[in-house]
Formats: C-alpha cells, structure tokens, sequence
C-alpha cells in the first residue's frame, strides 16, 4: 500500500512537472468581467498581447463576459479549472466588495494571485469653479455643516465610496454620498455643480484638468501623471485608496504553472513597448507580483470588510 | 463650437463609411417599402450586428436606413394604399389617387424629393442646435432631469393620440422592466430570482427586438398579402430633371412641413405619424383649393412626406444632449450608440466630436442620397419587391433577430427573453396597445428613477429640493401643460382628435 501510494505519488508529481513543462500547449483564455473597450478590458487586451510574446509565441485570447458589476466574470475564473488556461483579470477593491454586498460564489481565497499591473489613486476633487481651494478648507466646510458637502461617487461599495468613507473616518467629516452610475456620471455631475465633490480616481480626471481641481490624491506617494497635486498623506490624513487591476487564475493551480506566469507577467511589465503602451492609455502602472499582490488582495477584502462592517451599504 | 463639425467631415466621406450609408439609405427604402416593417424593426434587428464594426459604418448605416424607410413607405403607399410604414398613411390619401390616375411616377418623384427636403432641414436643425444645447445640459442636474423624463413619459401617453388609458398601461409595463435588475443606488436585486443574467436590468435592444420585430414579422407571415400591381406598370414616370420645376411651387409647404416635422421630432413622445398628420392638416387648411385634397393633390404627398422625414434627425437632439429619445427610433439609436461605449449626454460631444458631428453629417448626405438612390432609378425596381414571397422574408428576419440577441452578451437566456417579449408585443399589437410608451417606459422610467434618488440624496430627503430651480419649474409647467392640454382641448372643442396610431 505504502509503495502504491508513493508511485502515485511520484507519478503524479511527474505528471505535474510534465504538464509544466509542456505548458502552454494550448491557447491561454483571459476573462475579462467587463465589456469590450472599457479599462480592464483594454488591459487585458494589451497585457495579454505581450505575454503571448513572453511566453514564446503562445496564443492569448480575451474573452468579455459583462455583467452584474463585473461578478459573472470573476464567479467564472474562480470556477474554471486551475490548469493555468483560463485565467482572468481581477479589480479591487471592486470583486472583493461584492462578496459583501451580494451573494458570491468565490472569496479573497478563491484565486492564484499572479501579478498587478495598474494602480489608480483616488482623488479628493472639486469643480475649478468651487470655492474650495485646499483640501483643508474642503474638510472644514464638511465638518462645520455635518453633510451639508455632497460627494458625488461612481457608485456604492467600489473605491470611490472607500476612499470617502476612510477621509471621513480620518477627518472627522461628514459627508452625504451621492452615487452615480458610473464614473463618468459623477464626473458630469461635479462639472455641472450638482455635487460639491468627489473621490474618483485620478486618471478619471487628467482629461479634464480646465474644469476640475483635485485636491489631494488617496496615494502613499504623489502620482507621476500630477505631480503637483498634494498627497492626502502630505497633509496629514493618512488615507490611501486606489483602483487595482490585475491577472488572477483560479485558486489551486501547480506551483510551476503558477511561476512561469509569474515570470512571463514579469517580463512583460519590462517590455519598453508595453510600458509605452499602457502609459498612452493613461493607466498608472504599479506592478507587484505573487505573494506580495495576494497581500494586497487580502488588505484590501479587510478594508471591504470592516466598511460593510460598519456602515453597511445597502 | 462648429469647428468639429467640419473636423468630422472627412471621415464621412471615407469610403467605408460613404459606402455604410449608401447601403443603408437602400436597405432602408426596401425596408420601409415592405408593409409592416418599419426604421425601427430594421434599426433594431441590425443594432447588434454592429458591435464588431467600426462606429461611424453602424451610425451610417443606421442613419440611413432611418432616412431611406421613411420614404420607403410612401412607395406601397403611393401604388397599393398599403402605408409601408404608419408614417406614410398620410401619404396614400393623395398618392393613391395620383396611382390611379396614372401619375404614380410623378407621385413617387413629389414623395422623394419631399422627402429629401425634409431630411436635409432635419439635418441641419441637428447639427446647428445640439451642439450649444449639449453645453447647457450640463446644467441639468438630477432634478432637472427627472423632470425632463416625466414630462417625456406624460407626453408619449398624452400626446400619441388614441386612448391615454392604454398609452398608460404600456408606459407602466415598460417601467416595470425597467425595474428589473440591481437598483440604481444600493444594488438590491429586484425581481432576479437569483439569475446573475438578470442583475444588470433587461438590455434594451433585448426588448425592441422583441416588441419591434417579431409582431410584424408574424404578421406578415399570418396576413397573405394580396398586391394588386397594375398602377406599379402604369407609373408613367418621367426623368426627375423634368418634373422638377413642376414640384417648385411647394415651396411654401416644404417649409412649414419641415418645421413641423422638426418641432415633433424634438418632443418627446410624438413621431414621424404625427408630423405628416399634422402637417397634411395644415397644409390643406391653407390651400387656395382644399377640395382636390384626398383626389390626387400633389402638394398633398409634399406635406406629408416632407414632415415624416424632418423629425428624423431632429429625434436626436434630445437623445444625443441629454440621452433622452424623444421616439422610439430615437431609443434604438440611443442603444446603438451605448453598444459602442458611446455615452450620450454633454460629454459625447467633448470625448468623441468626430463620431457625433460625423453622425450629423450622414444624416445630411443621407437625406441628399435619397434623391438620387430612390429617385428615377430605383423605385421602378422597389414597386417589384412587393412582390417578394413573404415567408421567405419573414424567416430570414427570424433568424437575423435570433442571432443578433444572442450576439449582445452570448448567453441564450436573451434570446427567450427576446422571444417572450415578443409573445408581448404581440398580443398589445392585437388588443391595440400602442408599443413605443413601453419602450420610453423602460428608458425614462430608469432615468426617473435613478436622478429622483440621487437628487432626493443631494437634497437630504427634502422634496422641495424637485422644485429649487427655474429649469425644473419651467418642466413641470410642461408637464401639466401636456397632461391638461388635451383633456380642455377635448372639452371645449369637442373635436373627434383621434390621432393616428403610432408606431414608427
């Protein structure tokens, strides 16, 4: 019995090494949980053609499944089978808030945590025509007429809502939180003057610099795209949020399948071409690959979870 | 503010988006020829056969079509007093009589070159009015635009004509869909039963496949249409350089067609059957000989023609600016341009000018073409296609419709949900339901909605807040302007206002 179990063993183990080794022999499908065109799915397209290159002329396809805020996509890769064939792109905070929110098929523990390509800052921003010139004098209205200062967000339990609510927590602010549909709703709202502010990310705003004013970003360090904006760190509130996009595979897949994506995301992110690329795209790019991304994941499914904890969202 | 107009202009002369719009101008004279399918049909049918093309070929080949059926219909109109579409109806009380006459060329000749006219003023009062007014509905916040939905959902029950209970019912049914799905503020799951497919709402080229394209298509296959073809070989048709000169005394109708047409287009509500209605009345109220009205008067076709085409472009300007449609043309086109990321509202005229303005521009080029595709060449060949058998037609729009729901997001559930809808429109088709209120339903009633939400948010839950404004007292005004309207207009004038039945 012993001796049958360590032949399975060591077969298996062949067999894992065979199947790495061979790897990829066939095309690699990347699911995207948004439809075609939107930043994921350009992300996915552009990381996905440079992997086919650093994989040695591998075929990557990407497969759009929208819908339901991006959870049919991300139910999907934590379904599919850990042969590091399918593997999907992943937003935080946004697929772990879900899991909060709703019911979920998959969890923080649900993925293999390849590598992060994009981080995206939020913002503390206000129309150019608001009579708020600083972020202090922001917050001081904010707690001088407890929610009087509406904060216009791209919708509920996403980052946008984070980041107000952890600047509140951290001011002593109050704000009331207007959700839009989308990003691109509240950024009109704000330019129109029917919300005070609002906490989108900063590549939402970089287009529109003549009619927008960003106060401070949500961010350890200032951003590259604007470095003139304060950090909310610099001036004194310790919060940092951001919108994270990056490449995930079901949870359970081989070590060595595991570590040769790993290594090929990796050379990818050292390609001139596709830090040209993605920099044209506007996407501010922070790689951080394996254990420390999983970290990232794990911190980020806390803050999701001590928020809902809290205040509820719905 | 213009400059990106005529930035736009070269990609619309390139050769593939040249070539989307002369297709579509044709697919649309054929479509809006064939009794029973209208722009809407076509447009939705094709809607999601777009997504892999660029977009300027799929608004090309929607803005023609669009211009092509609403002279499409005048064709059976003319030949058989078989309106092709319901905006031709106005078109068969002269035309027919003209066929009869022996004059159905000529008829045809006054109905494309109308028709013409009143694409290309259409045009323009797209391309002069939405680009200053996509500036001022940046000042439309929440409040304002519930309002501006309200006042669209009264004015489609209120204005369509017929009986307002049943123009009720549709509405109600189409803000019930719209319903469905996570809410717009919290994403509470409403009516999903669980199915992830549903979390997102019902998508809206979903619905207008169904109610749009499977009523008419049954239709066609259960009503086996007798065409009597003898005046389409009588058409004693003339080059068109010739009668030309002979159509120049319309003049005076063609402008007031034209406004009329560009006025209903811009309202909410109303379509192309109102304007040529409204616009017929007018025109005959002011000839110098109204009695040989509705025996073959020419000028007749002009009215009539003239305003079906000018609320075509002129539809857009609210959905384009604020992405409200005022028609259900209107809305398909909204959905088509959502399929392309395209979000309409003041910013789609800052991130993508070339799109939009090139948008206006193939309304004008396809308006012009109209002369010259449906003029003296072609609609010889179009009262031919009447004769087209009409299962085979009826099961190659089937299976078009099936394949493009199932292309929109891939899963088959769309498609059950498209035929269920279908089943829907239907039985409303039968029991004389109008359909366009449930499509504007499911579009304003979500628009209601959302901004009442967030601006009772603004406001921290105080009412008063719907009222703050002047824009939102001037919509309110409107809104009980529309609902009272008619009510006293019945009263006093104790007329028999009985509109036509919309549905183009």
């Amino acid at each position: 019995m012993k001796r049958y179990l360590i032949t399975v063993a060591v077969a298996a183990f062949a067999s894992g090494a065979a199947v790495a080794q061979d790897y990829p022999a066939k095309p690699i499908e990347i699911i995207v949980g948004y439809s075609a065109g939107g930043g994921t799915d350009v992300m996915a397209r552009t990381v996905g053609k440079f992997l086919e290159e650093a994989l040695g002329g591998a075929s990557v396809v990407v497969k759009n499944m929208p819908g339901a805020g991006g959870q049919i996509g991300f139910t999907e890769v934590a379904g599919a089978k850990p042969d590091g064939y399918t593997l999907g792109t992943f937003n935080l905070p946004a697929a772990l808030a879900l899991t909060y929110d709703r019911a979920a098929d998959y969890d923080v523990s649900s993925y293999t945590y390849l590598a992060n390509f994009v981080e995206d800052p939020n913002t503390i921003v206000v129309a150019a025509s608001s009579e708020f010139e600083t972020l202090e004098a922001f917050l001081e209205a904010a707690k001088a007429d407890p929610g009087a200062i509406t904060v216009g967000l791209s919708s509920l339990g996403g980052n946008d809502h984070f980041g107000a609510n952890m600047m509140a927590a951290a001011s002593g602010a109050e704000f009331t939180l207007v959700p839009f549909k989308g990003a691109a709703m509240a950024r009109t709202a704000l330019m129109g003057g029917h919300v005070a502010a609002g906490t989108m990310a900063l590549s939402q705003t970089t287009s529109f610099q003549e009619e927008l004013r960003v106060l401070a970003v949500l961010a350890e360090e200032r951003s590259a795209f604007r470095p003139d904006v304060p950090t909310a760190k610099e001036l004194g509130y310790d919060v940092q949020m951001s919108s994270l996009r990056g490449i995930v595979a079901p949870a359970g897949l081989d070590p060595e399948i595991a570590a040769k994506l790993r290594d090929a995301l990796t050379a990818v992110n050292e390609m001139p071409a596709f830090q040209e690329m993605m920099a044209e795209q506007g996407n501010p790019i922070a790689f951080v690959a394996g254990d420390a991304f999983a970290e990232i994941a794990q911190a980020q499914n806390d803050v999701a979870r001590s928020i809902w904890e809290e205040t509820p969202w719905k | 503010m213009y400059s990106d107009l005529l930035h736009a202009l070269p990609n619309v002369v390139a050769f593939a988006n040249f070539a989307a719009l002369v297709i579509g101008v044709l697919a649309g004279i054929v479509v809006g020829a064939m009794p029973g399918l209208s722009a809407t049909m076509a447009i939705s049918v094709l809607v999601p056969f777009t997504f892999g093309l660029d977009p300027l070929v799929a608004l090309g080949l929607m803005a023609g079509i669009y211009n092509g059926a609403m002279y499409g219909g005048a064709i059976p109109a003319v030949l058989l007093r078989i309106p092709g579409t319901p905006a031709a109806v106005a078109t068969t009380f002269d035309g027919y009589p003209m066929a009869q006459k022996g004059e159905g060329g000529f008829a045809l000749q006054v109905a494309v070159v109308s028709s013409s006219i009143g694409g290309i003023a259409s045009a323009f009062a797209l391309m002069l009015l939405a680009p200053p007014l996509s500036k001022v509905t940046l000042l439309f916040g929440p409040s304002e635009v519930f309002w501006v939905a309200v006042f669209g959902l009264c004015s489609i029950i209120f204005l369509l004509g017929g009986n307002p209970v049943k123009g009720l019912i549709s509405a109600c049914f189409g803000v019930f869909v719209s319903v469905v799905g996570s809410d717009p503020i919290f994403g509470t799951d409403r009516y999903t039963f669980g199915q992830l497919e549903l979390l997102d709402g019902i998508h809206i080229v979903i619905l207008l496949v169904g109610l749009y394209a499977l009523p008419p298509v049954i239709d066609l296959l259960e009503t086996p249409l007798k065409t009597d073809t003898s005046n389409s070989d009588k058409l004693g048709t003339e080059p068109i350089w010739r009668t030309l000169p002979r159509m120049l005394r319309f003049w005076k109708t063609w402008l007031r067609s034209a406004a009329i047409g560009i006025w209903i287009g811009i309202l909410p509500g109303a379509g192309g059957s109102m304007a040529a209605f409204m616009s017929y009345n007018e025109a005959r109220r002011t000839s110098k000989t109204p009695n040989t009205w509705g025996n073959g008067e020419p000028e007749g076709i002009a009215a009539s023609e003239t305003a079906n085409n000018a609320d075509t472009a002129s539809a857009l300007i609210p959905a384009l600016t604020l992405g409200i449609p005022g028609t259900a043309v209107a809305a398909v086109m909204l959905g088509g341009l959502l399929v392309h990321g395209l979000q309409p509202g003041p910013m789609l005229f800052r991130d993508n000018p070339d799109i939009v303005f090139g948008f206006m521009w193939q309304f004008l080029f396809g308006a012009i073409l109209l002369v010259f595709l449906g003029g003296s060449l072609a609609t010889n060949s179009f009262a031919k296609l009447l004769k087209l058998p009409r299962p085979l037609l009826g099961s190659v729009i089937i299976v078009l419709m099936l394949i493009g729901v199932y292309s929109i997001h891939g899963p088959m559930f769309d498609v059950y949900l498209m035929l269920g809808f279908g089943a829907v429109g239907y039985l409303m088709d039968k029991l004389k339901f109008p359909l366009p209120p449930v499509v504007l339903g499911l579009i304003l009633g979500s628009f209601a909605e959302e901004n009442l939400r967030l601006a009772l948010r603004i406001g921290r839950g105080d009412w008063s807040v719907l009222f703050a404004n002047t824009t939102s007292q001037i919509l309110v005004l409107m809104t009980v302007a529309v609902i009272v309207g008619p009510i006293i207009k019945r009263r006093y004038f104790n007329k028999s206002a009985n509109g036509p039945d919309e549905k183009a």
